[in-house]
């Protein structure tokens, strides 16, 4: 369970990103974070393992607060999130499989992690995170060699050999094509259902927040203009997200 | 509503001009730094003239004497031996401290702050100077020069590989950072496998400039093929003296070819 | 609960990449068999001579690097400024003699490259000849002092930035000597108005660089006899008058970061 407790966040450069965020979000839930550029939902998210401290008010997961946490600590919670970016963020010279073996480096003792012998165990645990994303054929093709989808999916089996308790996702699909996206977000989808993970995920396309989501929040300059499920989000609402209406004809695939 | 382009910031580089007023007035300020000098030091272009001509008149003494060829085989040995323990060493000193001494893999603003002085300060000796200063201390013999090189070759080698890693992409490094993995193991898997061949041709450039250093440092007394250069010129024995010279010269040739050809086959 | 609780046992990796492995162990295991090799053959002395060494020098050596003898510092600097006098001289000559020789050195202005394997050679020839070696040769033929190491820097830089030059000519963008040409230009006029513009701020960044280097190289040239703060270092070095030797030293540490720092600043401003 993740809980945001009155979360505020301003960044060094006096911008407000979150203007007081309370939040609370049962485990295995699949949310996906709409809003405009700037609304705060990449923030929002990267408070959530750290990756941003907040300004006040904090961060609990499961009762245990992730931004009061240092050192070690914080790192072992870290090591139960699974992320992945919009980037993608591989090692592009490294191979598939180190890639996604790097996910294990929380639970490897340091080192083992520093000269790369991996348990047996770590290396099924890779092995299967890429069957699961589909792909297990690609373990030893370098990273920069697949193609933008299947690059985006060996993020996800990174994320998955943590076996992580939470999975964030800024942007995952802003990169890729349209089918190529539904494919990825049903992988996700899939898989948090699966393995009962937490997960959210950032999302520019109103279409595919409504058709994946289990719940959609809405966001607007720092503050939470909309918490529901997909049939309460109408287009009314989402006009409210965005703040101006939605053209059919320029769907805001392409303003985004 | 289309926008006024007249109104866009502007897309086009800035203007060549502004940078060729800097060069000019740079080589401008250079002409004059060199009349200034001449008039310090006393030398004037005739020196020039007078001294090639010494030069070459000189040369032509410089026989090489092949039947002392076989006395330089060991030298030079031990010159190599001398590069090769000098860029093995630098190496690995270089290397922890090129990560302290790159913003971000650092661990803290003054480790930062004092690794980067260190730095600066190591660089600005000429490796010579590092021999020079050690042969006293340590003895006659490679030991000096193995150390001067590893000096040397450290701090060179911390230089150019931090400005590797600080140009390198973080994505990867936040992947790392996010999913619980230590400062250490982010560098190897995030840093490392993007620098490494790099840093693999920078290696093999610190090791041809340390052969030619090593040839050298036996002037002072450091070991190598230097100190039996300076024995034979101080003898007047100007035949064996241009036959080392003929071998110093094959060996650093055969050195950077090799050297240039490893490099290619990196990149 | 994650689902995946019992893995299948992972699959072998495929034969290319056990190779790879393979190849790149024995590439550490020989590196490591070098060393262990020649630190065996090298004729190091015993372990007692370089303590003994160590511990006879290293104290006062560190007590008179920590007080700097001031007395010596307009010695210092003088002889700082004559071995910066020699680097600029000894750049600006090898500047004024690899501007002509680059030409004859680049492929794309002699028509071809071969036409320019002569002129790299001599280049190549010139750059691998160790420049304190030169100095030595100098010093034997003209006499100590700075004329010597002069010439010394001035031959070796000829080599190092003719072939930096040639570089950037055969790197420059054709595009304007073909402009120059259609307007009815001879290669006298592509030569002026197409090429030189385009090479000045890389020519003007390199000499930069390559007095950096000289300036370091003409601290050291001293040691053989050829002028600047080399001698009065080795002098007092070998009389082990520790203090004298760490104002020396302060003063060239001092001078050479300025000179980069000043350096760099500009030449960022070229490129």
């Amino acid at each position: 369970m993740i809980e945001f407790r009155d979360l505020e966040v301003t960044y060094p450069n006096g911008v407000k990103a979150l203007k007081g965020i309370d939040l609370t979000i049962p485990k295995g839930q699949f949310v996906v974070i709409v809003g405009l550029s700037g609304a705060g939902k990449s923030t929002l998210i990267r408070a959530v393992n750290h990756l941003v401290p907040p300004s006040k008010g904090e961060v609990r997961i499961d009762g245990r607060s992730v931004s009061k946490a240092t050192g070690r600590d914080l790192r072992r919670i870290r090591s139960k999130i699974g992320m992945i970016f919009q980037t993608f963020n591989l090692v592009k010279r490294s191979s598939v499989l180190r890639n996604v073996l790097a996910g294990r480096l929380g639970h490897t003792s340091a080192i083992r992690g520093l000269l790369g012998l991996f348990t047996k165990r770590d290396l099924a645990l890779a092995h299967d995170s890429l069957r699961r994303v589909g792909i297990p054929e690609k373990a030893w093709q370098r990273a920069d060699a697949l193609s933008g989808g299947q690059q985006q999916r060996v993020g996800i089996a990174r994320a998955l050999a943590q076996q992580p308790e939470v999975m964030l996702a800024d942007e995952p699909v802003a990169s890729l094509d349209p089918p190529t996206s539904h494919a990825v977000m049903s992988d996700l989808k899939r898989i948090s259902r699966e393995d009962g993970i937490t997960t959210l995920v950032n999302l520019h396309f109103i279409d595919m927040a409504r058709e994946y989501a289990d719940r959609i929040v809405g966001m607007r300059d720092g503050v939470i203009v909309f918490d529901g499920t997909p049939d309460e989000a109408t287009d009314q609402a989402f006009e409210d997200i965005y703040g101006r209406p939605i053209d059919v004809e320029k769907d805001l695939r392409g303003a985004a | 509503m289309r926008p006024d382009p007249a109104a866009l910031p502007s897309t086009v580089p800035e203007r060549p001009r502004g940078q060729r007023m800097v060069a000019s007035s740079t080589l401008a300020v250079f002409l004059v730094l060199f009349f200034v000098s001449t008039w310090q030091t006393g030398f004037s272009l005739s020196d020039l003239w007078i001294g090639t001509g010494d030069f070459f008149r000189f040369f032509g003494r410089l026989v090489p004497d092949l039947s002392y060829l076989p006395e330089v085989w060991a030298p030079i040995l031990e010159t190599l031996q001398i590069a090769y323990l000098g860029t093995l060493f630098g190496t690995s000193l270089a290397l922890p401290l090129l990560f302290l001494a790159s913003a971000n893999t650092s661990t803290d603003r003054v480790t930062l702050a004092v690794a980067r002085t260190v730095l600066t300060v190591l660089r600005s000796i000429p490796d010579l100077l590092y021999a020079a200063l050690l042969a006293p201390i340590l003895a006659i013999g490679p030991l000096p020069g193995v150390v001067a090189l590893s000096l040397f070759s450290m701090a060179v080698l911390a230089k150019l590989g931090s400005e590797t890693v600080e140009a390198v992409d973080p994505g990867p490094m936040e992947a790392l950072r996010a999913s619980g993995a230590g400062r250490n193991r982010v560098i190897v898997y995030a840093v490392v496998p993007q620098v490494a061949a790099t840093m693999t041709s920078f290696v093999l450039y610190i090791f041809e400039i340390n052969v030619r250093a090593s040839v050298i440092i036996g002037l002072v007394g450091a070991g190598g093929i230097g100190e039996q250069l300076l024995a034979r010129l101080n003898f007047f024995a100007y035949g064996d003296v241009s036959m080392i010279i003929v071998v110093i010269f094959v060996l650093v040739l055969a050195i950077d070819a090799l050297s240039v050809w490893a490099r290619s086959r990196l990149i | 609960m994650p689902a995946a609780s019992t893995p299948h046992a992972p699959p072998a990796p495929p034969a290319a990449v056990r190779r790879a492995n393979l190849a790149r162990a024995g590439l550490v295991a020989l590196i490591l068999l070098l060393a262990v090799l020649t630190l065996v053959t090298l004729d190091l002395p015993p372990l007692e001579r370089i303590v003994r060494g160590l511990r006879n020098n290293a104290v006062p050596l560190l007590r008179g690097f920590i007080r700097p003898n001031w007395h010596v510092a307009p010695l210092a600097l003088s002889s700082m400024a004559e071995t910066f006098f020699m680097a600029v001289i000894g750049t600006t000559i090898g500047g004024v003699l690899a501007f002509p020789l680059s030409f004859l050195a680049a492929g794309n202005l002699l028509g071809g490259t071969r036409y320019a394997v002569p002129g790299k050679t001599i280049l190549v020839a010139i750059r691998t000849f160790p420049e304190i070696l030169l100095a030595i040769i100098f010093v034997a033929a003209t006499g100590p002092g700075p004329t010597a190491g002069i010439m010394a820097m001035g031959i070796h830089s000829i080599g190092f930035l003719g072939k930096i030059f040639a570089d950037v000519i055969e790197g420059i963008d054709p595009g304007p000597n073909e402009a120059i040409r259609a307007t009815g230009g001879g290669s006298l006029q592509v030569f002026l108005w197409s090429v030189v513009p385009q090479v000045l701020p890389e020519f003007a960044s390199n000499l930069l660089y390559r007095f950096e280097i000289n300036l370091r190289a003409a601290t050291v040239l001293g040691l053989v006899g050829a002028g600047g703060i080399g001698l009065p270092l080795i002098q007092r070095l070998q009389f082990r008058r520790w203090s004298e030797v760490s104002m020396l030293l302060l003063v060239i540490v001092a001078f050479v970061i300025v000179v980069d720092a000043i350096s760099g600043r500009i030449r960022r401003r070229l490129v």
